[in-house]
């Protein structure tokens, strides 16, 4: 994906990680406009070694990153970097005793928000957006999955950041939750660069503009939500009987089988791919080499 | 409504003088003075009507975004009595919440070092003053093999809860700290001094009880400040866990070998004291340039 560099909230070349023998990240070439990214990739693919990066509490063996312009490396554009990102992590966890309201002012002071009167006002503002006035009070144990997520994104939220990096945010979420969560990321001020990270494709097709593909540490696609589904353009089919030939084959709900693949099965009609068949054909692929 | 002034506006007045519009348009903006503020205050507590009026001139979105934040404010509270003590001090109120985060200062984990060093000194105690058979003074000194254990586990409860306040595997919201601007070496300073000194007051209060030379509460000091330095030195190269792991074994093993040899208060003895102030000092050194090292997060 090549974009204007003045434009761009995030730009990476030749990123590389290695934990022992394990590569996270192999040689990744990145550039993220300002909008929603979304981060597609199965488990151990390396988006959270990624976002640890671009989130500055973890550095790259080699390669070069540069946030919102600035290089993380230096010390003081690191500090630069911080006041203006938010980061969701994969697991957030929480200290026990803390309440919604104690933790967001927790979180507020640690983004340098030290006067009381403004961070009373911040941890308002950030909880009316989230939908979580409610349970300002409440103990975070108390809350639902989807509750601790909202409170998740709302502590990223605080200071009002140009740069989002959300880790899995809807990890462990229903689907109506993740539609919940899809309104609140669509409709927030100040419209953010956004960064977020997800194995579920129709989060994907739903609200990002941008998409990238990351299998085994390397960019395997980068580019828009149509032009993901347009990569199995041709190749997905839909058959009454399966087909071994196929490289992935499953029953829907119509009780038809859908088949991705290069063969067309006997009496197979061609359908029109969506973002999930692009990203299985992408794995596949991957990892066929 | 009749057009009025300030002074006019009192209970005195009566209920047939009310605030002018010009005046509440002036008194929501704040910009009518302080007297007339308080004129009009004075009688928006008695008057519906003006009280009415006035809300016409009130911004509805500012006065829910206040009421939002005094909401919150609430929420958070004043906090106990200890805090509002300390506040009073003059410590500032964020720095009591980031302190109220610190797993070592938590009353549980206070209650668990008080615990330990309650068992450790009564043993101390009840060999060194022969309470129980087998104890008693040894070698013509009031009971030094007796305080052993004592000096083995004071130092090392407060180097845990200088670890405690400074190991990612305490904190769970370590990510959140290590992405954030707050300096990451400030925090860690705030709350391994207050966790040390959280330690220190149990184990010394202990140790002018115990029997034993009357110097130990002060003897115990240079060790703990000494030990703790060096977790957090050696933290800045190598793994914060194994750091903590190597500072208390180093403490440790001599301890045991000199206990062996019945000479455990050699330790704290002054050879040792000034050997733990040339590595305090070090450390300090080391911190000071490494201290760059926190701003980075524990990921490496």
């Amino acid at each position: 994906m090549t974009l204007n560099v003045s434009t761009a909230a995030v730009r990476v070349d030749g990123l590389s990680r290695r934990y022992g023998a394990i590569r996270a990240l192999d040689a990744v070439d990145l550039t993220l406009e300002r909008g929603i990214t979304g981060l597609l990739g199965p488990n151990g693919a390396g988006k959270t070694t990624l976002l640890s990066i671009l989130a500055t509490i973890s550095e790259p063996d080699t390669g070069r990153v540069s946030v919102l312009g600035l290089d993380p490396r230096d010390g003081t554009e690191r500090l630069e970097i911080r006041r203006r990102l938010g980061y969701l992590p994969q697991e957030l966890r929480y200290h026990r005793h803390f309440t919604v309201t104690a933790f967001l002012d927790y979180v507020a002071i640690l983004k340098e928000i030290t006067d009381r009167r403004r961070r009373a006002e911040e941890v308002a503002r950030v909880l009316a957006v989230t939908g979580l006035e409610d349970r300002a009070r409440s103990r975070i144990r108390t809350l639902s999955g989807g509750m601790r997520r909202r409170l998740g994104i709302a502590q990223a939220l605080l200071g009002g950041p140009e740069l989002l990096i959300l880790d899995e945010p809807t990890a462990g979420l229903d689907p109506e939750q993740r539609l919940r969560f899809r309104e609140l990321l669509s409709g927030l001020p100040g419209d953010p660069a956004i960064v977020l990270s997800t194995h579920q494709a129709d989060d994907i097709a739903a609200i990002c503009p941008q998409v990238v593909v990351l299998l085994q540490g390397r960019v395997q696609f980068a580019g828009t939500p149509a032009g993901l589904a347009g990569t199995a353009a041709g190749r997905v089919w839909a058959a009454d009987e399966r087909d071994s030939r196929a490289h992935l084959s499953w029953r829907g709900g119509d009780g038809r089988w859908r088949h991705i693949g290069e063969h067309c099965p006997a009496g197979a009609e061609l359908v029109t791919p969506t973002v999930e068949d692009g990203y299985l054909l992408l794995s596949h692929a991957a990892g066929a080499r | 409504m009749t057009s009025s002034f300030p002074g006019a506006a009192g209970p005195a007045a009566g209920a047939a003088w009310h605030a002018g519009e010009d005046l509440l348009a002036s008194y929501a903006a704040r910009t009518a003075g302080a007297v007339a503020d308080w004129s009009v205050e004075t009688h928006l507590t008695g008057c519906a009507s003006c009280r009415s009026a006035l809300s016409a001139h009130v911004d509805a979105e500012r006065l829910a975004r206040n009421r939002s934040a005094l909401l919150v404010r609430a929420a958070i509270g004043e906090g106990g009595r200890v805090r509002r003590l300390l506040r009073r001090c003059g410590v500032p109120d964020h720095v009591l919440t980031l302190l109220a985060a610190t797993p070592s200062l938590r009353a549980s984990w206070l209650l668990s070092v008080m615990a330990v060093v309650a068992v450790v000194a009564l043993e101390a105690a009840a060999l060194g003053y022969g309470w129980i058979p087998g104890g008693g003074p040894v070698a013509g000194h009031p009971g030094p093999a007796a305080l052993a254990p004592f000096l083995l586990v004071a130092p090392l409860l407060v180097l845990a809860g200088v670890a405690a306040a400074f190991l990612p595997v305490f904190d769970p919201a370590w990510r959140l700290a290590a992405a954030a601007p707050f300096s990451g070496f400030t925090l860690l300073l705030v709350r391994a001094v207050c966790a040390l000194a959280a330690a220190l007051v149990p184990v010394t209060g202990v140790a002018f009880v115990l029997p034993g030379p009357g110097w130990l509460p002060v003897a115990l000091l240079l060790p703990s400040l000494a030990l703790s330095a060096f977790a957090l030195a050696s933290a800045t190269i190598m793994d914060p866990r194994a750091a903590a792991v190597t500072t208390a074994a180093l403490w440790a093993l001599p301890v045991l070998w000199l206990a062996s040899a019945d000479v455990p208060l050699l330790i704290v003895a002054p050879a040792a004291q000034v050997a733990c102030a040339a590595v305090l000092c070090a450390c300090a050194v080391v911190l000071c340039l490494r201290r760059d090292r926190f701003e980075l997060g524990w990921m490496r």
